[in-house]
C-alpha cells in the first residue's frame, strides 16, 4: 500500500482507508463537523495522492494541443486550468487541472487513473520528443479550503495570497519549502492547493511540519468530506459521475472544448457529439425525504424509468439527500419532480442545476 | 484511532454490533460504540413500524451515516414494542450516545429463553472486537 509524506499523522489522529491504492483517512472526527468547517471557515486536506506529471521540453505546448480539447497555447502562465483527456470516441478518460507553468506544464490527474493516464500520454505521437515525468512521491499536496483559507495558509507565505486570482498560480515558498501555490480546489470554496517540491514520502519531515502549522488554524478534513463537499458543489467524480463510456456533452463539461479546436485526441467525436443534443444529462436532485446513492434508478412520477443516479449522499449543510444522475433529455427539466428508487421503495425528488446550495452564501462566488 | 471501546456489563450482544438490554420480555436495542464510531455521522434510519414482526438475526432496518448505508439486525424475535421517534429528528444521538439516548427499538421478545443463549456475553463482544482489524 502506498502512503503520502502525511500518513503518521492520519493513522495518528485519523480513521485510515485505502483508497485508490493509497492509505488515506476518510475522517478525523466526523465528516458532518469537517464538511461544515470547510463551508464556514477553513479545512485542509491531504492530496498528495493525486498524480502529478510534467510536462517538459520545446514541444510541450503542441504536444497538450494534441493531448486535451482546451488549447493549452492560449492560455497564459499563471493559469491552473480544468481540462479532460479524451479516448478516440470522446469518452473520458481523466479530468485533470493543468497549471501552465514558465517553462512547462504540471498535469494534476486522479490518483486511481494515474498509471492509465500514463500510458496514454506517453502513446501519443510526440511523446518522444517531451519530457513527461511523474512527481508523485518526490512532492506533496495540501488544499486549504473555504472562506478563511487565506488567513490559515498566509503566515506560511511571503506572497500576498489575496492578490493570487481563482484559477491562476504563483511559484513562491510555503514555510520553508519552494512550492506552486494555485487557487484551486475541489469542494466549491475558495482556496488554494499547494505543491510543496522539497518534501515527499522519502523526506516527509517538512511536509508534516507545514501540515503541523496549517492544522493551528484549519480542521484536518479525509475524503468522506471530501466527497461530501464535492457532491454539494456538482462536481463530478471520476469513476462515478464520468468515465470512458459518458462525453463531455452529457456530463455538462463541454465548457472545457475550445470552439473550434481540432488535432487532439477524440476530436472527430467531439465534432458529431456536438452537433446533436445530448440524450441524457447530468442534473442535481434534492430529495424531499431518504437518502440517494450511487446506482439508484430514477423514475419519473409514473415509474418509468429515466435516469440512474452516479454520487448520492447526505448533505450536511442542506441537511437532505442530495444526488447527481444522468437523466434522459427530455425528462431532464429544472425543477422537474422525479423519483429515486430507495431499496424498492420510490422517493420523491426535485430536478436542479447544481450546487446544490445558495451561491451568495456558500462557495467562491459568494458575495457575503 | 486506538481509543478502547465501551461495552457495558448488562447488556447482551450480536456479531453485528447490535445490542439488546432486558427488563422481563422486553428488550431494548441499539448498535454498538464500535458501529457508532465505524459508521462516523448517523444521519437516517429506516425503521418498521410498532407491531412489525422481527425474527432473531433478520435484518430489520437500515442505518445511514453520510457514506454508507447499513442493515440492523434484530437480536431478538418477537414484535416492536416502540421506537425511538427522538432519532427521527436527532440521528446524532446515535453517536453521541450509542447505549442511551441513541437506543433504537424496543421488541416485545417472544422466544427469550432459547435465543438468549446465541447472545454474546460482554466478554465474547470484547473478545470478537479484538479478532476484528483496526
Amino acid at each position: 500500500m502506498n502512503r503520502t509524506s502525511l500518513y503518521d499523522f492520519h493513522a495518528a489522529n485519523g480513521k485510515v482507508v485505502e483508497f485508490a491504492g493509497y492509505d488515506m483517512p476518510i475522517w478525523y472526527s466526523s465528516i458532518s463537523e469537517e464538511h461544515l468547517a470547510v463551508r464556514n471557515h477553513v479545512g485542509i486536506f491531504d492530496v498528495s495522492h493525486m498524480g502529478r506529471v510534467v510536462v517538459a521540453g520545446a514541444g510541450a505546448t503542441q504536444f497538450l494541443e494534441g493531448l486535451v480539447p482546451t488549447a493549452s497555447s492560449s492560455q497564459p502562465v499563471g493559469k491552473s486550468f480544468y481540462t479532460l483527456l479524451l479516448n478516440p470516441a470522446g469518452g473520458i478518460i481523466d479530468d485533470i487541472i493543468i497549471i501552465k507553468r514558465p517553462d512547462d506544464y504540471l498535469l494534476v490527474v486522479n490518483a486511481a487513473n494515474k498509471a492509465k493516464d500514463l500510458e496514454h500520454i506517453r502513446s501519443l505521437p510526440g511523446s518522444s520528443a517531451v519530457s513527461i515525468q511523474d512527481i508523485t512521491d518526490d512532492t506533496t499536496m495540501i488544499a486549504v479550503q473555504g472562506p478563511e483559507a487565506i488567513q490559515a495558509l498566509q503566515p506560511l507565505s511571503t506572497v500576498d495570497l489575496s492578490q493570487i486570482k481563482r484559477f491562476t498560480h504563483t511559484r513562491s515558498r510555503v514555510g520553508k519549502s519552494d512550492a506552486t501555490i494555485t487557487r484551486t480546489g475541489y469542494t466549491g470554496e475558495d482556496g488554494f492547493e499547494i505543491i510543496l517540491y522539497d518534501s515527499g514520502v522519502r523526506n516527509s519531515s517538512l511536509a508534516a511540519s507545514i501540515w503541523g502549522d496549517l492544522a493551528t488554524r484549519a480542521t484536518p478534513c479525509g475524503l468522506g468530506a471530501r466527497d461530501s463537499l464535492r457532491i454539494e458543489a456538482g462536481l463530478p467524480l471520476y469513476g462515478s459521475d464520468i468515465d470512458e463510456t459518458t462525453n463531455p456533452f452529457e456530463a455538462e463539461l463541454s465548457w472545457v472544448i475550445s470552439k473550434g479546436k481540432t488535432g487532439y485526441v477524440g476530436d472527430g467525436a467531439i465534432a458529431r457529439y456536438g452537433a446533436t443534443p445530448p440524450q441524457r444529462l447530468r442534473r442535481g436532485i434534492v430529495m424531499a425525504d431518504k437518502i440517494p446513492r450511487h446506482g439508484f434508478v430514477i423514475t419519473d412520477p409514473a415509474d418509468r424509468r429515466i435516469g440512474e443516479v452516479t454520487s448520492g449522499t447526505f448533505s450536511p449543510l442542506l441537511r437532505k439527500g442530495i444526488a447527481m444522475g444522468y437523466i434522459d433529455a427530455p425528462d431532464s427539466q429544472l425543477g422537474g419532480t422525479v423519483q429515486v428508487v430507495v431499496r424498492g421503495s420510490p422517493s420523491q425528488g426535485k430536478i436542479i442545476k447544481p450546487p446544490f446550495y445558495d451561491e451568495t452564501m456558500y462557495g467562491w462566488k459568494r458575495t457575503r | 484511532m486506538t481509543d478502547p471501546y465501551t461495552i457495558p456489563a448488562d447488556l447482551l450482544y450480536t456479531k453485528e454490533h447490535e445490542w439488546t438490554r432486558l427488563e422481563g420480555s422486553t428488550a431494548r436495542v441499539g448498535i454498538t460504540e464500535y458501529a457508532a464510531k465505524t459508521l462516523n455521522d448517523v444521519v437516517y434510519l429506516s425503521l418498521p413500524s410498532p407491531g412489525a414482526n422481527l425474527r432473531q438475526y433478520a435484518s430489520f432496518g437500515t442505518i445511514e451515516s453520510i457514506k454508507a448505508v447499513s442493515e440492523l439486525y434484530s437480536p431478538l424475535s418477537g414484535t416492536v414494542k416502540r421506537l425511538n421517534t427522538e432519532l427521527q429528528t436527532r440521528p446524532e444521538l446515535v453517536n453521541q450516545s450509542p447505549y442511551g439516548d441513541g437506543w433504537i427499538v424496543e421488541i416485545d421478545a417472544s422466544n427469550l429463553a432459547d435465543e438468549k443463549t446465541k447472545l454474546l456475553s460482554p466478554d465474547q463482544y470484547a473478545e470478537f472486537l479484538a479478532t476484528l482489524g483496526k
